[in-house]
């Protein structure tokens, strides 16, 4: 545990100086930015295309802007966040910079843990700034009562943030390359993907946790439902973690 | 009584063998010089010692502890000096040192002396300037520091002199040699020249094999011979290369070989009737030396024997 | 040509502002970062200039991540 608090200073030293915080704050503020813009624009842009066919649009509301950021963030904001973390670990091994700290008795299982920490502490709170950024400008730009519920959206996927983070530390744990560790992060989404086609399953899926968001919001479905989803998802998550340790602990360096 | 000892040690990666069967005991206090030509296996047999590689057969001990693979207790006992350490290059030297204190457990007051202590040893400047800006040698100091600061009882260095230049080099050996009242050194290389000049120990590893190993005064009793080295003058060559191979025909010396301007014989009589025959012969072919030595065995002598 | 500002824009100035600033930092910071040095880890110099120009957000994003060298 000492180890781990140790550890974790010197990630947070390193995101801080190396500026990757700065960077991955500033994407997803972004991210939170675009969306409702997109939101307002999308009729806008179709219209001055569309005038002559004087096809009329419905106004965007509230809901098309939570819709526009759920796009935004599971099909790329997760990928950005695994280009930043599947170097995490197997590049210290490759450098060659964990060789000193091991010999001096720093516990293997605490850099895992400190890495798998900092991600998360990393990934949601990138997530939670898009979040409100997002929801500020809604509420600015859409004053209606489309979206009851925001958090209730939020939270699934969040749930799956930690599980993606797990499978992020695990992939940068298992290959030597980041490359390899990023193409089996993406592997496991898209096999997810594959899996959800079998019904049976669907209701345990992770995938679930970032399919569903705007009915949540919406208020057409309801968090309970998502219950197997989630607890499956942290169930995996503990177990990527605990192998991730696994592997560390019989790792060359 | 030994501080390290390897037993039975045997390393295969693949098919492909890196030690077999080594046996070794390091005697504490010594500066230990394991010496080896690159790719002989020095590397992974730091590693092993350091449970960083996984041992295929044998055992390793550590003040009577067995080394294990992964997550290693004995670790408290070694300061690793990597042959390329690697830092965080975003840290300053009094920054990761503190890291490295705390990891192996410095209580935080004695902490910041400790690391002050550090800098005036290893001669490093306590300013704010990040890692990354470090030259290679302040990186080697840097590395010495980390090595040192838990206070090992046994000091790894993997060939730390190859990466420096000559006086980078000389100042290392220097801090190196300091050290050897605080601790028990072994010291990878393949440069023989700084094994000579601060090992009292040495082993020689070729072919995966520990071909030699003992004190160096001992092994250069053992293997190396003796030898004269003649310089003459340039027009007297032929005249004295036919007098040599005069002597060896009557077996006075064993073997000559010429180097640059100088021959370097090789005897096995006294030294003084080899010199009595070499001075007769010259004055009746009416040579002049302009140079005659002896030469001490050098561990080069004794590292072409062994591994030829 | 059309050079006039589309009102959609200026009606939205408090949305399209702040993206345009970071946007144009982001790529601005990449860009000059790339210029300034001759090694990258993946990639050379014309690959990632195109990237971050024409990649919003993720090319730069790439180029901090897989192209700078670290330490640098």
């Amino acid at each position: 545990m000492k180890d781990v608090t140790i550890f974790l200073k010197k990630e947070g030293l390193e995101v801080w100086r190396t500026k990757r915080l700065i960077l991955i704050l500033t994407v997803f503020v972004l991210f939170g930015l675009i969306s409702p813009l997109i939101a307002i624009l999308t009729p806008e842009i179709l219209s001055s295309f569309g005038s002559e066919l004087n096809i009329t649009l419905p106004e965007p509301t509230s809901l098309d802007s939570w819709m526009q950021f759920y796009k935004n963030l599971t099909q790329i904001g997760i990928y950005i966040l695994a280009v930043f973390f599947c170097g995490s670990v197997n590049g210290e091994i490759r450098k060659g910079s964990l060789v000193n700290l091991v010999t001096k008795g720093l516990n293997r299982s605490a850099i895992i843990s400190s890495k798998f920490i900092m991600m998360m502490i990393l990934s949601l709170s990138a997530i939670l700034l898009s979040f409100f950024i997002t929801a500020i400008y809604t509420a600015v730009y859409f004053p209606d009562n489309d979206s009851p519920h925001i958090v209730a959206g939020l939270i699934p996927f969040l749930v799956f943030v930690v599980f993606f983070s797990a499978i992020i530390l695990l992939g940068s744990t298992l290959f030597d390359g980041s490359m390899a560790s990023l193409l089996f992060t993406i592997g496991v989404i898209i096999v997810l993907y594959l899996v959800n086609i079998v019904e049976p399953l669907q209701a345990y899926n992770p995938i679930q946790l970032i399919g569903e968001n705007l009915s949540l919001v919406e208020g057409t479905m309801e968090l309970k439902a998502l219950g197997l989803a989630i607890a499956s998802s942290l169930l995996l998550a503990v177990t990527a973690y605990l192998f991730s340790m696994k592997l560390m602990n019989k790792k060359k360096l | 009584m030994s501080l390290l000892t390897l037993n039975k040690v045997s390393k295969t990666f693949g098919n492909n063998s890196v030690l077999d069967n080594v046996d070794l005991a390091i005697p504490k206090g010594s500066i230990y010089g394991f010496i080896g030509v690159n790719g002989a296996g020095k590397t992974t047999t730091m590693k092993l010692i350091l449970g960083l590689e996984e041992i295929s057969s044998g055992e390793i001990k550590i003040d009577g502890e067995v080394v294990t693979f992964g997550q290693t207790k004995t670790n408290r006992f070694t300061g690793y000096l990597p042959d390329v350490p690697d830092f965080y290059g975003f840290m300053t030297a009094r920054e990761y040192l503190k890291l490295c204190g705390e990891i192996t457990g410095i209580p935080k007051k004695h902490l910041a002396n400790k690391i002050g202590e550090m800098f005036k040893k290893v001669g490093l400047e306590d300013n704010k300037k990040q890692i990354k800006t470090y030259s290679r040698g302040m990186k080697q100091r840097l590395g010495v520091a980390q090595a040192l600061l838990n206070e090992p009882k046994l000091l790894i260095c993997d060939e730390p002199t190859s990466a420096l230049d000559p006086n980078g080099r000389r100042e290392f050996l220097t801090l190196i040699a300091s050290l050897k009242k605080e601790m028990t050194i072994i010291f990878s290389t393949h440069i023989l020249d700084d094994v000579e000049r601060i090992c009292d120990q040495v082993c020689i590893l070729h072919n995966s094999k520990i071909v030699a190993h003992g004190s160096l005064t001992v092994l250069k009793q053992q293997y190396a011979q003796e030898q004269i080295e003649i310089q003459v003058e340039k027009k007297d060559d032929t005249l004295f290369t036919n007098l040599l191979d005069q002597l060896i025909k009557e077996e006075k010396i064993q073997a000559y070989t010429k180097k640059e301007t100088a021959y370097v014989v090789n005897y096995t009589q006294p030294y003084l009737a080899v010199t009595h025959t070499l001075f007769a012969k010259c004055e009746q072919k009416d040579i002049a030396p302009t140079l005659l030595r002896k030469v001490a065995p050098s561990l080069e002598q004794i590292f072409l024997e062994v591994t030829a | 040509m059309n050079t006039e500002i589309p009102p959609f824009i200026l009606d939205n100035w408090l949305l399209f502002l702040p993206i345009l600033l970071i946007q144009l930092t982001l790529m601005a910071t990449a860009l000059v970062h790339v210029i300034r040095h001759d090694h990258y880890r993946i990639g050379n110099r014309a690959i990632w200039i195109a990237l971050i120009v024409f990649v919003q957000i993720v090319g730069p994003v790439l180029y901090f991540v897989f192209g700078k060298e670290e330490d640098e």
